[in-house]
């Protein structure tokens, strides 16, 4: 870890996925990188690089951010999840399963931002309508689907939450 | 890609803050717009200074009849804030619609307003509201209206050893507000703010979005306030969003829009 001649590091901790992980990066390193090169978790895909596409998305805190566009540095001492951490590697995640079960993906490129952000939806304390969903995920592109089967994957996810069915 | 190079400063008080500014030092909260500007080539600083940490940039509460926000809240705190919804809903409405979901979440208001973003929705709606931001710097504390503030494209009244502390919105009893947008992309084509206090006789209109800055007048009553002649009055900008002619008419089609919209909103 003597590092005399290199650039100046910052030292992070951040829970990700449940597993605590402590590194020095450099100030300039973004979370996305962080998490796909440092810690091999190449779920989380970049894209525009300009906060506008969504695919980057992952939760610090529960709260969805661009990872492309968000310093590691600001994830000291926060929890960070990703699409990694949605499934236990057995059993898939609610969202996973309702985007399976209606298709809500083809090529798959934009389905791990699509399922970060439509977690942070669901984990708000009431479950979302359809124009709360449509709403919430206008941020995130998809060039295969046309939205429609995305939206109802979700709008399946949340009506199984208000009726406190199992699922 | 990878960012430029630069050193990372966390002062935790205004004072130090204030002492790690320079040109080349500036100031960092969200990131939304200066770490897109920096991956673009377009600004390189040496340092970014940090002020999550600050405890005077943060916070929002009512004083001297007015709303103090501080700089550094992020827009879906805003949206959310109790207090907000419930004595300026059409500035907590505005707010739950900026940007996108991960927007709100790491951009924060003062950082929208430094940059000076031409399209930015909080500009428009804060020069509607005739609200003022304070600034701090070495020689002391100043207050300036949002209106001479957001001066330029992408270009506020900040020297580069300011910072802004905070925004300040007058509150009205009984004001009814609407804002409306026009938006196919990820920014809005034309953005409308319409304000009205009755008993006060103030009525206010900002439109944004169409041109370099937000624009916003008073008038004497609702009645006083022609689309077409505020399709006229400003002074839009040609860019992917439209033409200039195209601009007035969204411009007209909108503040009508926004005035219907006022109809049907109670005190």
């Amino acid at each position: 870890m003597t590092e005399p001649s290199g650039p100046p590091r910052v030292a992070v901790t951040v829970d990700v996925n449940g597993v605590s992980v402590s590194r020095q990066v450099e100030p300039r390193s973004l979370l996305a990188d962080f998490l796909r090169e440092d810690l091999g978790l190449t779920g989380t895909k970049v894209s525009c690089e300009l906060q506008v596409c969504g695919v980057c998305t992952v939760l610090v805190d529960g709260r969805p951010v661009s990872a492309c566009t968000f310093l590691t540095a600001d994830a000291d001492g926060a929890a960070v999840t990703t699409v990694e951490g949605l499934s236990d590697g057995r059993t898939l995640h609610p969202l996973q399963e309702s985007f399976v079960d209606n298709f809500a993906l083809q090529c798959g490129f934009c389905t791990p931002g699509f399922l970060m952000m439509a977690k942070a939806l669901l984990d708000g304390d009431e479950p979302p309508d359809r124009a709360a969903i449509v709403e919430h995920l206008e941020g995130n592109i998809c060039r295969c689907t046309g939205y429609q089967p995305i939206v109802e994957a979700v709008e399946q996810v949340a009506e199984r939450q208000r009726g406190g069915a199992h699922g | 890609m990878t960012l430029p190079p630069f050193a990372l400063v966390r002062p935790t008080t205004l004072d130090d803050a204030l002492r790690e500014l320079s040109e080349d030092a500036v100031p960092y909260c969200g990131g939304t717009e200066l770490l897109l500007a920096m991956r673009a080539g377009l600004h390189r600083p040496d340092a970014l200074v940090d002020l999550k940490r600050v405890p005077e940039l943060a916070g929002v509460r009512v004083d001297d009849g007015g709303l103090v926000i501080g700089a550094t809240e992020r827009h879906a705190d805003l949206a959310a804030h109790p207090v907000i919804r419930e004595r300026l809903p059409v500035f907590a409405r505005m707010e739950r619609h900026i940007g996108n979901a991960r927007v709100r979440n790491q951009g924060s208001i003062g950082g929208n307003l430094c940059f000076a973003e031409p399209k930015s929705d909080v500009a428009t709606v804060l020069m509607a509201l005739e609200a003022s931001v304070t600034l701090a710097g070495p020689a002391g504390r100043r207050v300036v209206a949002v209106e001479e503030f957001v001066a330029g494209p992408y270009y506020a009244e900040r020297e580069p050893d300011e910072l802004l502390v905070d925004v300040r919105i007058p509150l009205r009893d009984g004001l009814r507000g609407a804002y409306l947008k026009f938006q196919t992309m990820e920014r809005p084509t034309a953005g409308v703010a319409v304000l009205a206090d009755e008993a006060a006789g103030w009525y206010r209109l900002a439109v944004g979005a169409v041109g370099e800055v937000p624009l916003a007048w008073s008038f004497g009553s609702l009645g006083e306030i022609d689309a077409d002649d505020i399709a006229a009055r400003v002074d839009p900008t040609p860019d992917l969003s439209g033409s200039e002619e195209y601009k007035r008419h969204v411009t007209a089609v909108y503040v009508r829009r926004a005035l219907a919209k006022l109809e049907r909103v109670s005190p």
